[in-house]
């Protein structure tokens, strides 16, 4: 009798995990899945794959589009990287905006969305992410995944006991074997991750960019937050930039040096082993911070946050909160002037070699129209103008 | 409703369901699970299946590497390996004292170091050296306490530590720089704590130790025990030294190999089916307890409660943060086990890291503590354990009172360490 009951329990919690199994397992694919439209502007002239520059990365999940845009006039060449970490939104809406928008007139831009696609098609363990967030447009609204920091371990498994970087031979977390920004400058026969970075390195050498930006978001508790990060080639500009930022826009941004002893990050690594001059900036964001209140997709747009407006008011953070928090309107309006005042910058600094970019949004434009107005609809577009990201 | 309402009440919820799951004899793991669904369903999310079994999978490598090092250990054992061991360092040692209290101590440290559970240690050699013990003239319910002490600082030394580790990874921290402040208190604690307990006794009875002790296969030798350790060596060595010419192996496969080897090498015909099969049903509770406390944290995660015990502890007085953290962590471990090192780990390094204060040496001091709460209502899961493997029939509570002086050293040193955790910074390499 009891063995009976034993049995019929069993049987019950074994029906109660593959229901949840079920669930879990749909909203799992789903994610892993979705399908993002991106309606190609005007000023899109082409369209490539990662894989074009490293046959090791053709056909995998990190072979992701590579978007150019080539300019009426000659000058530089520029190339912006959204999602190394795709649980940062600001850093991929901004080149999204560029790519729907955008038109070159002097120069070259090179965009990228989804730096570690692998990384999309997964949210934090333990984070309570959502898996995806819907930016309000004028014809409804447009849905993006949400990603994680690290690629996917479906990707990439088992992580190491300690991660080696290549080829400093630095010590780091094993888990960062996995972010993208801690394996520049790759190798061609490492992990995924590594191959990627090593792709990436490739379209700088053969598409001879003279400039690259790497765009995130930090959390508040972190002390490299609302800055631009140089190379040591980029010190002249990164200074330029973030002191006419802060003159002419409505936001202050600062400006780091790229330290020279910390190895993998794309600030250090692609300024060193090629001809580009490598800045990241940061914008900052209170969904990764650890203090923060409840995991929604509301916190993750809105930015508002009342502990980690506690934490401020206690001196625990590098960066201003108030009950208004960091709107993504914000965040990437901040990224979109910060890339703009680059261009303006750099030619200044480079007139023989020009960058302009026309019909991308400024911070205070961003702010008051919203992203949503800079997005199109893939419904009323040319369906050949339509490509999934 | 403010955020700090909604959080209060979300965690109050948990908390009655966890003391309610507890008052129905519920396992530790099942009322985590259950204040989790609670909390989840008192945050307006229903029961978020994904978020569930995402939650379930944040310490599934810690898992695989529990499970394959404690195979390792298990075939090792059952081919007789431990038992040589204990007995030729008996023979040899059993007239020095000291000595003897030396190699019992590593010993006892090297299961739980490899494989970051204490009940590893108990299970494997802890049986084994309080035979050893008592016929040294030791009680048994001081050679428990010493079995469970060591237990504890086995756990906490590197090189898996598992509250040093789930608190890094919850602060985005890498897991570097800990062996050296994790390996020396553990190893100086640990050598006091044997020799406070075990010095006083009386001449070492080896033949009637030889007598209980089980009996190794003839064939056994130093060589068949030592090469499945030169393996694992071997392939963290490789990994290390050609680390880009070599593939990325990772710690449960390099076990599985050490483990493989301990087969081959066995005098005797191990049943593997069988020895595996034994393994997960002693590691069961503990796989499921971290299971349970990832769901636990993610949930606490997605409904701000996470967020809530973290912006309070940081905002605390730190006076009030240091004089309690002596009895904050083995509370916290006797209620969440392993879950106390994201619950209350992560946001006392948060504060310790705002304060300019050595996040890795402060966490090192505070992994020493966390174990001894694993004596304590009402999981004591090791506590029972160790009292049941060493045969001491008496009270709980005589039992805790003999862990009572190296437990104090042992919170004393760890509190000391996260004090001057900038002074020794040096440690960190």
């Amino acid at each position: 009798m009891a063995e009976k009951s034993e049995i019929i329990r069993k049987l019950i919690f074994a029906a109660a995990g593959a229901v949840l199994l079920f669930f879990a397992g749909s909203e799992f694919y789903s994610h892993r899945n979705m399908k993002e439209q991106v309606v190609l502007g005007e000023g899109v002239t082409g369209v490539k794959k990662l894989g074009d520059y490293f046959e090791g990365i053709r056909g995998t999940i990190n072979d992701c589009n590579i978007y150019i845009m080539e300019g009426k006039e000659p000058g530089a060449t520029m190339f912006v990287m959204g999602a190394a970490h795709p649980e940062e939104p600001a850093g991929r809406l901004a080149p999204w905006i560029m790519v729907e928008n955008g038109i070159m007139e002097k120069g070259r831009l090179i965009l990228v969305l989804s730096g570690n696609r692998s990384g999309s098609t997964v949210t934090r363990v333990s984070g309570g992410y959502p898996t995806d967030f819907t930016i309000p447009t004028g014809w409804g609204g447009q849905k993006f995944r949400m990603g994680d920091r690290w690629s996917n371990p479906l990707d990439q498994w088992p992580d190491p006991e300690v991660y080696i970087h290549y080829p400093s031979g630095q010590n780091l977390a094993y888990v960062d074997i996995r972010n993208l920004n801690r394996c520049w400058p790759g190798r061609p026969h490492g992990t995924l991750t590594e191959r990627t970075c090593y792709a990436f390195m490739e379209l700088i050498k053969q598409e001879n960019v003279d400039l690259f930006i790497d765009l995130h978001e930090a959390e508040l508790q972190y002390p490299v937050i609302s800055t631009i990060v140089a190379h040591d080639r980029g010190q002249e500009l990164g200074m330029y930039v973030s002191m006419m930022l802060t003159d002419w826009e409505e936001f202050n941004m600062g400006m780091e040096f790229s330290p020279k002893e910390l190895h993998g990050l794309s600030h250090r690594e692609v300024g060193d082993h090629s001809e580009a001059v490598s800045l990241l900036f940061e914008a900052p964001q209170p969904f990764l911070d650890a203090t923060r209140g409840r995991t929604t997709r509301e916190q993750l747009l809105t930015g508002k946050d009342e502990f980690v407006v506690m934490a401020g008011e206690h001196g625990l953070l590098y960066e201003k909160i108030d009950e208004n928090g960091w709107h993504i309107n914000v965040r990437v309006g901040r990224h979109t002037s910060a890339v703009l005042q680059t261009m303006e910058s750099w030619t200044e600094l480079n007139p023989d070699k020009p960058l302009s970019i026309i019909h991308v949004p400024k911070y205070a434009e961003v702010i008051e129209n919203g992203i949503g107005f800079y997005l199109k609809d893939p419904k009323k577009a040319d369906p050949a103008k339509v490509i999934i990201e | 409703m403010s955020m700090y309402a909604s959080a209060g009440i979300i965690l109050g919820v948990m908390v009655i369901v966890y003391i309610a799951a507890k008052a129905f004899k519920l396992s530790t793991e099942l009322s985590m699970f259950s204040a989790a669904v609670a909390g989840a369903l008192a945050g307006g999310f229903w029961i978020p299946a994904r978020h569930i079994a995402e939650g379930a999978m944040t310490y599934l490598d810690i898992n695989l590497i529990f499970i394959t090092a404690t195979l390792f250990m298990n075939i090792l054992k059952e081919s007789g390996g431990i038992a040589y061991v204990v007995r030729r360092v008996l023979k040899r040692f059993h007239k020095y004292r000291a000595l003897l209290l030396i190699l019992l101590t590593f010993i006892l440290l090297i299961p739980g170091a490899l494989t970051g559970a204490g009940s590893v240690t108990v299970l494997i050699t802890g049986s084994l050296v309080a035979v050893v013990l008592y016929y040294m003239g030791i009680s048994k319910v001081r050679t428990a306490a010493i079995v469970f002490i060591l237990a504890g600082l086995s756990a906490a030394a590197p090189p898996v530590s598992l509250w040093a580790m789930m608190t890094a990874a919850g602060v985005n921290m890498p897991y570097v720089g800990f062996f050296i402040p994790l390996l020396i208190p553990c190893v100086l604690a640990a050598l006091i704590t044997i020799f406070i307990l075990g010095w006083k006794g009386t001449e070492t009875d080896i033949n009637k130790a030889f007598e209980e002790l089980p009996v190794p296969p003839e064939k056994m030798n130093w060589t068949r025990i030592i090469i499945p350790f030169l393996i694992f060596f071997g392939l963290i060595f490789i990994g290390r030294k050609w680390p880009h010419q070599s593939p990325v192996v990772g710690l449960p496969l390099m076990f599985l190999c050490s483990a493989a080897a301990a087969y081959f090498l066995s005098p005797i015909k191990l049943n593997v089916f069988k020895i595996s099969r034994e393994t997960i049903d002693q590691l069961l509770p503990l796989i499921g307890t971290l299971t349970c406390a990832g769901i636990l944290v993610q949930i606490m995660t997605l409904t701000g409660v996470r967020g809530f015990l973290a912006v309070t502890t940081v905002t605390l007085p730190v006076i009030i943060v240091f004089s309690t953290l002596w009895i904050l962590l083995p509370v916290s471990e006797a209620v969440l086990m392993w879950g106390a090192a994201p619950v209350i780990g992560v946001p006392l390094i948060l504060l310790f890291n705002s304060m300019g204060m050595n996040p890795v040496i402060a966490l090192a001091g505070m992994s020493l503590i966390w174990p001894l709460g694993d004596a304590l209502p009402p999981t004591a899961i090791i506590g029972r354990l160790t009292v049941s493997v060493v045969g001491f029939d008496g009270s709980y509570l005589k039992f805790l009172k003999q862990c009572l002086v190296p437990a104090v050293i042992i919170m004393i040193l760890g509190t000391l360490m996260v004090l001057y955790s900038k002074d020794l910074s040096f440690l960190t390499g």
